[in-house]
């Protein structure tokens, strides 16, 4: 068995009795993402150089005993929206190429302390804009499955990098389905958190009400060993939450069965234009979950179909506002051969957004223009408090609720690219998580044609411990979570 | 605007919102822009079907409610350190061009 083709647990092992090192580890790491990754096109940096520096530091960790983790040595990798001290972080635009931040951001600054190594930062959708990632101002990633379809977005480099062995695990973010949806189409578990449950100081922001960071990985262990690892309040996030964090992973150690737990399904996902595969593989796994004692309810979450519109006004809305800090002057891209500082703005945004960047930017500005707020930013607002209210009142009945992920599975790329409202509708079935706040959690349930199905656990504020002990015993009773693409063996 | 009238998306309106926005569109970016605002924005107008008088809006994402801290004086990051990623600066401040052009 290669090293890549280990859990982040049996990884640990291996650190921990000193059967291989953490230099030795990270290096196989970086021989396969600089023999895999041109065709896959995960990475947007690497620093070499400081990734074994790392390593060698983890090493003298593993010496000595002292400060040991589950994540002492083990390699990771962080979508390019998180803050890197010293390290490029471009949110793939080309506005941010050069900028390397000053601090870490708080997710990182955990990680690095728990001895982990960071080995790169992944490729994204401009700021976190799309679902495919066909919005990076450098590249499309390839999806590991088959190359000529979207690995999903905008964590596409991120869920990528974890399905072609290139990263055991890595941080993604989700603002309206990008840890899920890229997770599900390549077939690995990712989890989204409760709005406020990881810190998001150093983050740099899309949507500052919806943004979360969540991990990726194999299985729902390993991404409970992750979270565990950066979870928790922070005084330099006040939207933080200060409830204490769980030992997730401890938990997932005691499941047995299910028993008891009462899991709902949406009607409103399970509709026509569902892909009958998908459609298939979702029911199979109901039935698994029944067979591990978890009892089924048809529930309903009447303002489904607004989901989507709500969700794109804040969304523009937001972003407009938060992008406005990209305008030449304090970092970043910066036009200065121009005639005064109003050009300054207008040329550096020019040249430095991508076209759906500036798309959203558009739609943000003229849905808080004046005469416009009340009927699109105050009604979408409106809204949000009635799908807020779908979820409450499904919560009252059940435990858990499981969906699809996305409609289908990884489109071809180019398929939507032309078409922004055909691309934004994609984001059917995960953007009212990210309305209301809560968590949930992707893990792969089948596979259709060459390409992974993801199913969707939702649960209340906080519940992650359930969502992931819901993902455990599943995969402990199915292999969905074990298969690979072809470049896996690469 | 009355919630149920339709907007009309032009190249004017379309200009108008880029000034606003500060970008600096180019004619090509403009004229793609009209039809796909106006099919996103016809999208989106289904929310007129829900009536909202009464609903309060929700801002915020999580439980938690405003959060202050005592004011103490910390350490921050020193502002030469900050001003690295500056495109220009001098001593502690950074430089921009002329506010004012003369005509």
């Amino acid at each position: 068995m290669e090293l890549h083709e280990l859990s982040v647990q049996e990884t640990h092992e291996l650190l921990a009795s000193r059967k291989i090192s953490a230099e030795e580890l990270t290096r196989v790491y970086l021989e396969r993402i600089q023999r895999l990754d041109p065709k896959i096109k995960s990475y947007v940096t690497v620093p070499e150089e400081l990734v074994l520096e790392q390593a060698r530091d983890a090493d003298q960790r593993l010496k000595t005993g002292e400060g040991l983790t589950p994540l002492t040595g083990i390699p990771y990798a962080a979508k390019d929206s998180l803050s890197t001290r010293g390290v490029r972080t471009t949110c793939s635009s080309r506005i941010l190429e050069n900028y390397k931040p000053f601090y870490d951001c708080t997710a990182i600054r955990k990680l690095k302390s728990t001895g982990a190594v960071l080995l790169g930062k992944n490729n994204m959708d401009e700021f976190g804009m799309g679902s495919s990632t066909e919005n990076s101002g450098f590249f499309t990633t390839r999806n590991p499955w088959n190359f000529d379809h979207v690995p999903g977005g905008s964590s596409g480099g991120s869920a990528a990098a974890v399905a072609a062995g290139l990263a055991p695990f890595t941080l993604g973010e989700d603002t309206g389905g990008s840890v899920r949806m890229p997770a599900s189409f390549c077939g690995v578990t990712g989890l989204k958190t409760t709005y406020g449950r990881v810190s998001r100081y150093g983050l740099l922001p899309l949507v500052s009400s919806f943004d979360t960071i969540g991990p990726m990985a194999h299985s729902a262990y390993d991404v409970a060993l992750v979270l565990e690892a950066i979870a928790g309040h922070d005084p330099k996030d006040s939207t933080s939450r200060i409830e204490s964090i769980q030992p997730y992973s401890e938990i997932l150690k005691k499941t047995e069965n299910l028993r008891g737990l009462r899991i709902g399904i949406p009607k409103e996902y399970f509709v026509e234009g569902l892909d009958p595969e998908m459609d298939a593989s979702l029911r199979a796994a109901i039935k698994q979950l029944e067979g591990l004692g978890a009892q089924a309810v048809e529930v309903s979450l009447p303002h489904t179909q607004y989901a989507i519109p709500v969700y794109y006004l804040i969304l523009f809305a937001e972003a407009s506002s938060n992008l406005a800090k990209y305008d030449g002057i304090r970092f970043g891209l910066s036009e200065r051969n121009v005639e005064g500082l109003l050009d300054v703005y207008l040329k550096t945004r020019e040249k430095g957004f991508g076209a759906e960047t500036k798309r959203r930017i558009m739609l943000g500005t003229f849905a808080l223009s004046a005469g416009y707020y009340d009927a699109y930013y105050l009604k979408a607002q409106k809204v949000r408090t009635l799908i807020r209210q779908d979820f409450e009142k499904a919560f009252e009945t059940c435990d858990a609720l499981i969906t699809p992920v996305a409609p289908t599975t990884a489109f071809r790329i180019g398929e939507k690219i032309t078409n922004p409202l055909d691309m934004y509708l994609s984001d059917v079935f995960v953007v009212a998580v990210n309305l209301a706040g809560i968590p949930a959690l992707s893990v792969p349930c089948g596979i259709s044609k060459g390409l992974p199905i993801g199913m969707q656990i939702m649960g209340p504020h906080l519940s992650e411990e359930m969502l992931l002990r819901i993902g455990y015993m599943y995969q402990s009773q199915t292999d969905w979570h074990t298969k690979h693409p072809p470049c896996w063996n690469d | 605007m009355s919630q149920k009238e339709e907007v009309k998306v032009d190249e004017k309106l379309v200009r108008e919102i880029a000034s606003l926005a500060r970008l600096d569109l180019t004619d090509e970016e403009t004229k793609t822009f009209v039809p796909q605002f106006q099919d996103i924005l016809k999208y989106f107008s289904i929310l007129n079907e829900l009536d909202t008088e009464n609903v309060p809006p929700a801002y915020l994402s999580s439980a938690n409610k405003s959060v202050t801290r005592e004011d103490e004086v910390e350490e921050s990051v020193p502002t030469r350190e900050f001003l690295a990623n500056a495109p220009q600066a001098k001593d502690d401040y950074v430089i921009i061009p002329r506010v004012h052009i003369e005509q």
